[in-house]
């Protein structure tokens, strides 16, 4: 397969970016996208420049470490994809493809299409946690939780923390990575001592680390690749107002 | 446990003024719409004998408009209506702005949409036409009827307003875009309050479809019927 | 030098305790004084760095990924043991403590099993309060399945991403104490080499990949989690970015390895489709508890799966091992398939592939169960490779995953380098010679959560007075300079073959030779290979960009260095060692059907290697001693 990428190239945070173009050839169709990007990097280092830069690591759709919009979505068009489990049989022969990095004010872009995500981490630091210290726990089993709330809370708890949700909002809003923590946590009888505080917490932080307000496009849960449910940004809400009227 | 920011400066609390500020307009357009309904009733539904001997709809149109008027309690309501709108749009303006800037400063040059509908993401001009829209709509009627009484007869200026076939235009780009706020808004509103019931959520998109479609349908009938009459 | 490996005295099941009675432990107050760097955010050094911080020591953490969250545990799926005993099928913390001593073929210390499996337990109990979603039954309680190598459900599990959910609670843990200020991170950092000063481990040199600088950062101890080295064979289930760099800089400043050429090839994973293939995909093992696995009997078979009846199916493990069946350890599962590909019964394009059937299961169960408990893994599976599992057979494939081997131990988890420490895959301790499925996640996180902090405050009491370790002093800066030309050196080689060319080269002479099976002809052809690849590696790499900022290719030209040199201790590793043990197979040693043949009296040690610079290295001897379990032939028939 032949393809003509549309690379953004940019050498640091404050620089100047733009679109750089490649013509790559012989492009097998089970490659995945970064086996692409791979040879296309193989060919650069051969010609002796320098590589383009992007994010991944486990190339299996779990550590979330892989970025990029591919021609305009975040993670490629196939919903509920990664960009790692993406396939280049899913592209036509001859396609132009423009690859772009995730684009927020609280991702700021390192290199090409390297960004900082540390925003996503304060928010978790913020309140996304149980406070149970090793060797504090009780019994497992003393916790009797039905099959149906852990199967709920664990829909919520899939979140890689990749950061589409946040690329593809067009108010580069976090509201689906937080809540999904949030849920998860408010659903487990584990998490109800913390209720309250952790989404006044998380929610002031997301706001903080300068993230949108969610307006409910729904276009988050379109490109999750854990199928994060747009519900979950409705139980926030929820957990939010409770916690404040309890408050009040 | 204290909060950092203020009360209503949060993310999460924007919306929600948002919400009920746009809930409680959207229930004021069905009453507005059930009295306005009178306009398309035919005389000869009215029943005789009814409501003091009135049995036209000229009369019954303007004896609702009377009474509206007249009937301090509604006044409040009505102060509180403008209240809303007043802050819907000042709330979405604040809201508009803090997400430009939460945006980068370099955008996709390539941008898929696919993945959400085009009036989801364009609340701010679907609200700023209807904004444009209400002015113009308070100007011809409200002003005119309640605020400086130079026509006291409601119903002939309704009618004499809607025969220009300008007027329709502009009611009926108001209406559909009305209609599309609505589609999105109330579903976004019972969300942004938190509204998560499972049950709940899977009508809540065909409750606020409807409710758009028919409010919109209706809304817009009145004054072409008038317009055909 | 003599390996102590400081086991306490007493009892086999008393020891753990006793050696927390008898140790020093340390004031809070003088906690806050002594600075602890961990290398590594996953559930070891994760967990780790979470737990000191909790007890209030000063912790710097340094990793490479760009957030805690993306540590390799992350991809662990199928699950973690514990011998909990929940579904009254007598399992126990001796039963545990056997299956994992027979499952790595006799080859792993006992004192430190035992202790694995008592604390299983708790760590069971200390996830789920950490908001864990555990897959429950339908009266609440926890559930469990089994895995291979053992006759009981053990396995605690998180629908088929176990290994995220221990993780992120580890990741929230860390979070906290970074909030809290107790522990610093250093993402995107990779620590290149150590600082010794008076013998002791006193701080690391580190790249920041970000701003290119080379960082000194200073503790009173180190400790390593860093993972596995399976991705040495280029092709393997391990993330992009996992490397040995940091345990192998640590040998090379005096820190033993260990039976480096350990290295679990698991069963299965998904084949490889080209040349261009950079990962093989796990498949996690819990799919064995459903799918059956075979190929067809007639070689060369073109019909596809789906039309070939039952009589012409050859279910060869099932035919070979009838007690555990598909559940028999991956060393054997692996080589069973090996074996039947080697015939010439391989299923797929390349003929390197065999099924794994779930027919059998969703007749019995139904989709929807099988839905429930595989889901996510036939998701993966039709993403990568477009089939429907649900409809036909997965092509499953051998793929290298786990290392047994790593830096020696002692109980206390330190290295020989006094004040370094190695705690999950990073170690040798808790497997010998093949790791059994679902006890990798309760290595890293018991040795992260419950013993490196209790037993690095043994090391560590006497630091209280020592206050901070100065950055200036010349080991730093020696140290430092050292890094510095490594870097200058790899920029300056202005060759014309790329990095990744050379590791698939690497990969393919190991994966020949020092994988799944192995003889001393091919050994020594491995090694004088490796050397070859080394000079070429040396002399002809090419590697672009400077080393101001971001440079993939820099980073990925150090880790294979470090590999090339790794490399061949494994392979003088898998020669030295003339017995047939667990995932070691050596093909002199074997029965005529083609099982182990184990050589206890000769090699019943853990080989633990001492760099003696310019590639040659020193054999220490570990005798193993089974004093609380008979010592037999593996056997799963």
């Amino acid at each position: 397969m032949k393809f003509t990428l549309k690379i953004w190239r940019q050498e640091s945070p404050k620089a100047k970016g733009k679109l750089e173009t490649f013509n790559l050839t012989d492009v097998s169709e089970d490659m995945s996208f970064l086996e692409m990007l791979d040879m296309l990097n193989e060919q650069l280092v051969t010609e002796g420049k320098r590589v383009v830069e992007f994010d991944h690591d486990c190339r299996e759709g779990i550590c979330g470490q892989c970025s990029l919009v591919i021609n305009g979505q975040a993670h490629g068009h196939n919903k509920h994809y990664t960009t790692c489990q993406t396939h280049m049989r899913s592209f036509k022969d001859g396609d132009t493809l423009f690859i772009e990095p995730f684009r927020a004010k609280p991702f700021p872009i390192i290199r090409d299409l390297k960004v900082d995500r540390s925003s996503l981490d304060k928010i978790i630091q913020a309140g996304g946690y149980i406070s149970a210290f090793t060797g504090m726990a009780p019994e497992a089993n003393t916790i009797n939780i039905h099959h149906e709330v852990s199967e709920s809370a664990f829909d919520s708890a899939a979140c890689i923390g990749c950061g589409a949700c946040v690329a593809t909002c067009k108010n580069s809003s976090a509201a689906l990575f937080m809540s999904a923590k949030v849920a998860h946590l408010a659903k487990l009888p584990q998490g109800q001592v913390e209720r309250q505080e952790r989404v006044i917490w998380m929610v002031n932080e997301h706001d903080e680390q300068g993230f949108g307000s969610c307006t409910h496009t729904g276009a988050c849960a379109m490109v999750c690749p854990q199928e994060v449910q747009l519900i979950d940004i409705a139980h926030m809400n929820f957990e939010y107002n409770r916690a404040m009227a309890k408050t009040m | 446990m204290s909060s950092q920011r203020g009360l209503f400066k949060t993310s999460v609390m924007r919306k929600n003024v948002m919400a009920v500020t746009g809930l409680f307009i959207a229930f004021f357009l069905v009453i507005h719409l059930a009295g306005n309904l009178i306009l398309i009733i035919p005389d000869s539904w009215f029943p005789i004998e009814f409501w003091g001997g009135v049995a036209n709809q000229h009369d019954m149109y303007n004896a609702y408009s009377h009474f509206l008027v007249h009937f301090w309690p509604i006044s409040i309501v009505a102060w509180l209506l403008y209240a809303a709108i007043i802050i819907h749009a000042f709330d979405a303006l604040l809201i508009t702005l803090r997400n430009r800037k939460a945006n980068a400063d370099d955008k996709y040059i390539k941008k898929d949409t696919s993945t959400s509908t085009w009036y989801s993401r364009n609340m701010g001009i679907l609200g700023s036409i209807i904004g444009i829209f209400i002015v113009i709509h308070m100007g011809q009627f409200w002003l005119k009827y309640k605020v400086l009484g130079t026509e006291p007869d409601l119903y002939d200026l309704v009618v004499a307003t809607f025969k220009q076939g300008w007027v329709i235009i502009l009611y009926l780009i108001g209406i559909i875009s009305l209609g599309f706020h609505l589609v999105h808004g109330v579903e976004s509103a019972h969300r942004s309050l938190g509204v998560h019931q499972k049950p709940c959520i899977k009508v809540l998109k065909y409750i606020a479809m409807c409710f758009g479609i028919v409010m919109a349908v209706l809304y817009a009938i009145i004054p072409i019927i008038i317009y055909f009459k | 030098m003599a390996l102590d490996a400081k086991i306490p005295e007493g009892p086999l099941k008393d020891k753990w305790q006793n050696y927390l009675d008898s140790k020093n432990i340390i004031n809070p107050a003088n906690r806050k004084k002594i600075d602890v760097i961990v290398v590594g955010s996953g559930l070891s050094g994760g967990g780790a760095a979470a737990t000191l911080a909790e007890l209030g020591y000063n912790v710097k953490n340094f990793y490479f990924q760009d957030s805690a969250r993306r540590a390799h545990s992350v991809a662990a799926q199928g699950g973690v043991n514990a011998a909990k005993n929940y579904r009254n099928d007598g399992d126990s913390i001796y039963r545990m403590f056997y299956d994992t001593i027979k499952g790595g073929d006799y080859r792993s210390r006992e004192a430190n099993v035992y202790r694995m499996a008592q604390l299983s337990v708790d760590l069971i109990d200390h996830m789920n309060a950490q908001g864990v979603p555990f897959a429950r039954e339908y009266n609440g309680y926890l559930s469990n399945r089994s895995f291979g190598g053992v006759l009981v459900s053990r396995t605690f599990y998180a629908r088929g991403q176990t290994g995220q959910q221990l993780l992120l609670a580890t990741y929230q843990a860390i979070m906290k104490q970074v909030k809290a200020g107790n522990l610093t991170e250093y993402k995107r950092h990779e620590v290149l080499d150590f600082v010794m000063v008076d013998g002791k481990m006193r701080g690391v040199i580190a790249r920041n990949l970000v701003t290119g600088e080379i960082e000194r950062h200073s503790a009173h101890a180190v400790v390593l989690g860093t993972g596995g080295f399976g991705k040495i064979f280029y092709l393997s289930t391990l993330a992009m970015n996992s490397n040995v760099s940091a345990t192998w800089r640590a040998h090379k400043k005096g820190a033993f390895f260990a039976n480096p050429s350990w290295t679990q090839i698991h069963p299965t994973a998904l084949p490889q489709a080209g040349e261009h293939q950079s990962k093989l995909t796990l498949m996690s093992e819990s799919l064995r508890n459903d799918g059956r696995i075979w190929v067809p009997k007639k070689k060369n078979d073109p019909r596809k799966p789906g039309d070939i009846p039952q009589e012409e199916r050859d279910y060869y493990l099932e035919r070979r091992y009838p007690a555990f069946g598909n559940l028999v350890p991956r060393d054997v599962a692996s080589r069973a398939a090996k074996e039947r590909m080697d015939a010439g019964y391989g299923v797929g394009a390349l003929k390197n592939a065999v099924y794994l059937d779930f027919k059998t299961a969703i007749e019995k169960h139904g989709k929807a169960t099988i839905k429930e408990r595989y889901g996510n893994l036939f998701t993966m599976y039709k993403k990568i490779t477009g089939i429907d599992a649900y409809k036909e057979p997965m092509k499953i494939s051998p793929a290298a995953h786990f290392s047994m081997g790593g830096l020696w131990v002692d109980y206390e988890l330190g290295t020989t380098i006094p004040g370094l420490y190695a705690v999950g895959e990073a170690n040798f301790a808790d497997h010998g010679a093949n790791r059994l499925g679902a006890n990798s996640l309760l290595q890293a996180s018991v040795d992260g959560n419950f013993v490196l902090p209790n037993t690095i405050s043994n090391y560590l009491s006497n630091d209280i007075s020592t206050g901070p370790i100065s950055t200036d002093l010349p080991e730093f800066e020696k140290a430092e300079k050292e890094v510095k030309e490594q870097i200058d050196k790899l920029l300056s080689i202005d060759g014309k073959t790329p990095v990744d060319q050379i590791h698939r080269k690497l990969g393919k002479i190991l994966f020949k030779e020092v994988a799944m099976s192995r003889n001393e002809k091919g050994l020594k052809w491995a090694i004088e290979e490796i050397k070859k690849l080394r000079q070429e590696f040396w002399s002809d790499v090419a590697v672009t960009g400077d080393a101001k900022g971001v440079n993939s290719e820099l980073e990925k030209a150090g880790r294979l260095a470090d590999y090339l040199e790794i490399a061949e201790l494994m392979a003088i590793d898998a020669l030295d060692r003339k017995e047939s043990c667990g995932a070691h197979f050596r093909e002199e040693y074997q029965t005529e059907d083609g099982e182990a043949v184990r050589d206890d009296k000769n090699y019943m040690y853990s080989a633990a290697w001492e760099w003696k610079g310019d590639h040659k290295w020193d054999l220490h001897k570990e005798a193993l001693k089974y004093e609380n379990i008979e010592v037999k032939t593996r056997s799963y028939k």
